[in-house]
């Protein structure tokens, strides 16, 4: 006796509508956030790119739309030879700086892996740079780069003059980059060390595996991701360098230690010329934009551990 | 036997002594700097241009740096721009996080993209439009020129973000059952289990503030808001009597920052390790 069963009635989930004040809360706790980028990011990061294609008055008000004229003349046209030049300088500034940093980081880590008396202030005193301003800092090495009474001048008996030196100037300047730099590559590239597995040290010694063969099968493969997002971020900081330049050599001698965001501030700040300026800073945000791009899509991919 | 185990400890003994022998040219390198600053800080006026180790300590210089310069001034200032930028960060992150992480709203991942995007503008190539308008707006020799520009950053909202995924969603659920709004649930539950993270946010904010230089020397033009990376880079002088004083000066900026490094260096180093996201 079967009573046939109706088909069972499809019952709609029961939807509960969202009051007025759900649907624009979320965006609520969004607003500080999102007027402090929109105000002081999206919008700047528009006006560059509009003025980057006007002539401006001394104020900075756009007066004369000039197209791509202003990018041509940094490219290739009045400015370019000054353009060129302090791209060539920031370029060679951040490979030293970039691969400097991290030879000098994983030195210090190198070091301090192993137990020793006194680890824990080496340890402290490499990571160390990490808390140093930059601007105060060149105010000692101004002293210890002094030509008469500086320090280095001292200990080397010699007597050059190291910040307006055509010839030591440039390298002096990647030399205390990469000291204040070495701090965060020390903290970036131990902690990757202390993540390799034990384990393959211990079979490696097993098989007769020296320090070397050690460090150049086991470790380095291991910390390669760290080691290369390390060379990334010493790559875009070393792009955005300033206060060295501008507190110790001016961008001299003869434009050698012209960093592109020195170059910036002058086109600004000395020459007015706006527009310019603008064209840089776009150049600028391009470069860095590539650089996190390739960094974003490794990492998506991450190496290999 | 023996011979295996005395060998054994006679190559740990010597792998640390060889480790110490390696460390020190390290040390010095880093620390030179620093100490040959302290050193000519307190030289006697005397010896100065004679030697670098001097044979009493004079610490009168430091007197001079509170007393002569306007340098306590600009103490003040910086700490004001920093703790200020600090407080606002943790808010600012804290809030954007949340919505990013409890709730649920079209456009989410749009919005948060657009955060993280803003990964890829360097400060450096904003900074001339920045300062246009901030110009224009009269803003310039104030303390909020210097504090709203940095009143959110992507990778503080980032971090606090990773942190609060972390939490169990049962948590926000069982709280809005008891009827515990959203704002309550994040000042009185969410925050309260972050502190970690804030303490992190908070030490590598503050730091960057404290040892910000382009922007304050763009936009500051007296000594009424002037931060100290500006104040002790205009002292450079080389006369007898400014060196001390100066170096002094430098020690002083320092101390601050160094004392961040040494009580927060755990919380300030995961601040980094987020932070380096960007750089």
């Amino acid at each position: 006796m079967t009573t046939k069963m109706a088909p069972a009635r499809k019952i709609k989930p029961h939807k509960i509508k969202k009051t007025t004040y759900e649907i624009i809360e979320p965006w609520l706790f969004l607003l500080p956030a999102l007027c402090v980028f929109a105000v002081f990011l999206y919008y700047p990061l528009g006006k560059t790119i509009y003025l980057s294609t006007f002539l401006t008055d001394k104020f900075g008000n756009a007066k004369i739309y000039r197209g791509f004229q202003n990018y041509l003349d940094i490219l290739n046209g009045k400015y370019s030879r000054e353009f060129w030049n302090s791209m060539w300088v920031t370029v060679r500034f951040v490979f030293f700086v970039a691969t400097g940093g991290l030879v000098m980081g994983l030195c210090t880590s190198l070091i301090t892996v192993n137990k020793f008396p006194g680890k824990a202030f080496a340890s402290a005193i490499f990571a160390m740079p990490i808390a140093i301003a930059s601007s105060a800092a060149a105010m000692s090495f101004k002293m210890i780069l002094h030509k008469s009474i500086g320090l280095l001048n001292y200990i080397l008996g010699t007597s050059i003059n190291w910040l307006s030196d055509p010839v030591w100037t440039f390298p002096i300047i990647c030399i205390l980059s990469i000291w204040l730099a070495s701090g965060i590559n020390f903290i970036f590239i131990g902690a990757g060390l202390r993540n390799v597995p034990d384990e393959l040290y211990e079979s490696a010694s097993i098989d007769g595996a020296g320090y070397w063969r050690k460090l150049w099968n086991i470790t380095l493969p291991c910390i390669s991701p760290t080691l290369f997002f390390q060379i990334i971020i010493n790559i875009i900081n070393a792009f955005q360098s300033f206060n060295l330049v501008k507190l110790l050599t001016m961008g001299g001698p003869q434009e050698k230690t012209n960093l592109i965001v020195y170059s910036i501030y002058l086109d600004a700040f000395r020459n007015f010329r706006f527009g310019t300026a603008a064209a840089r800073s776009i150049v600028l945000f391009l470069i860095i934009m590539v650089i996190t791009l390739i960094q974003f899509r490794a990492e998506k991919r991450s190496v290999h551990y | 036997m023996t011979a295996v185990t005395l060998t054994r400890r006679q190559r740990t003994v010597l792998g640390k002594a060889g480790s110490i022998l390696l460390n020190i040219p390290f040390v010095l390198l880093i620390m030179t700097p620093l100490l040959y600053t302290f050193m000519m800080s307190v030289m006697p006026a005397e010896e100065l241009y004679s030697r670098f180790w001097p044979t009493r300590m004079d610490f009168v210089s430091y007197l001079d740096v509170f007393t002569k310069t306007m340098i306590p001034r600009h103490i003040l200032n910086s700490f004001i721009v920093a703790g200020t930028v600090t407080i606002l960060q943790m808010i600012t992150c804290s809030m954007a996080a949340f919505s990013f992480s409890f709730l649920n709203f079209r456009g989410r991942q749009f919005v948060f993209m657009c955060i993280l995007a803003t990964m890829m503008v360097p400060w450096e190539a904003t900074i001339i439009s920045n300062y246009l308008t901030v110009s224009k707006w009269g803003w310039l020799d104030t303390y909020h020129v210097l504090i709203l520009p940095y009143g959110c950053g992507a990778m503080g909202v980032f971090l606090m973000r990773q942190n609060y995924l972390t939490f169990a969603k049962e948590l926000h659920e069982a709280a809005k059952l008891d009827g515990c709004s959203n704002w309550r649930f994040l000042a009185t539950i969410v925050i309260p289990l972050a502190r970690p993270s804030l303490g992190a946010l908070g030490a590598y904010v503050f730091l960057q503030q404290w040892n910000n230089y382009l922007w304050p020397l763009l936009v500051t033009n007296s000594d009424k808001v002037r931060t100290v990376q500006i104040g002790v880079a205009q002292m450079y002088d080389i006369d007898s009597e400014s060196i001390a004083l100066m170096m002094a000066a430098v020690i002083v900026t320092l101390v601050p920052s160094l004392s961040i490094f040494v009580f927060m260096q755990k919380n300030l180093i995961n601040g980094l390790m987020a932070g380096a996201v960007k750089g």
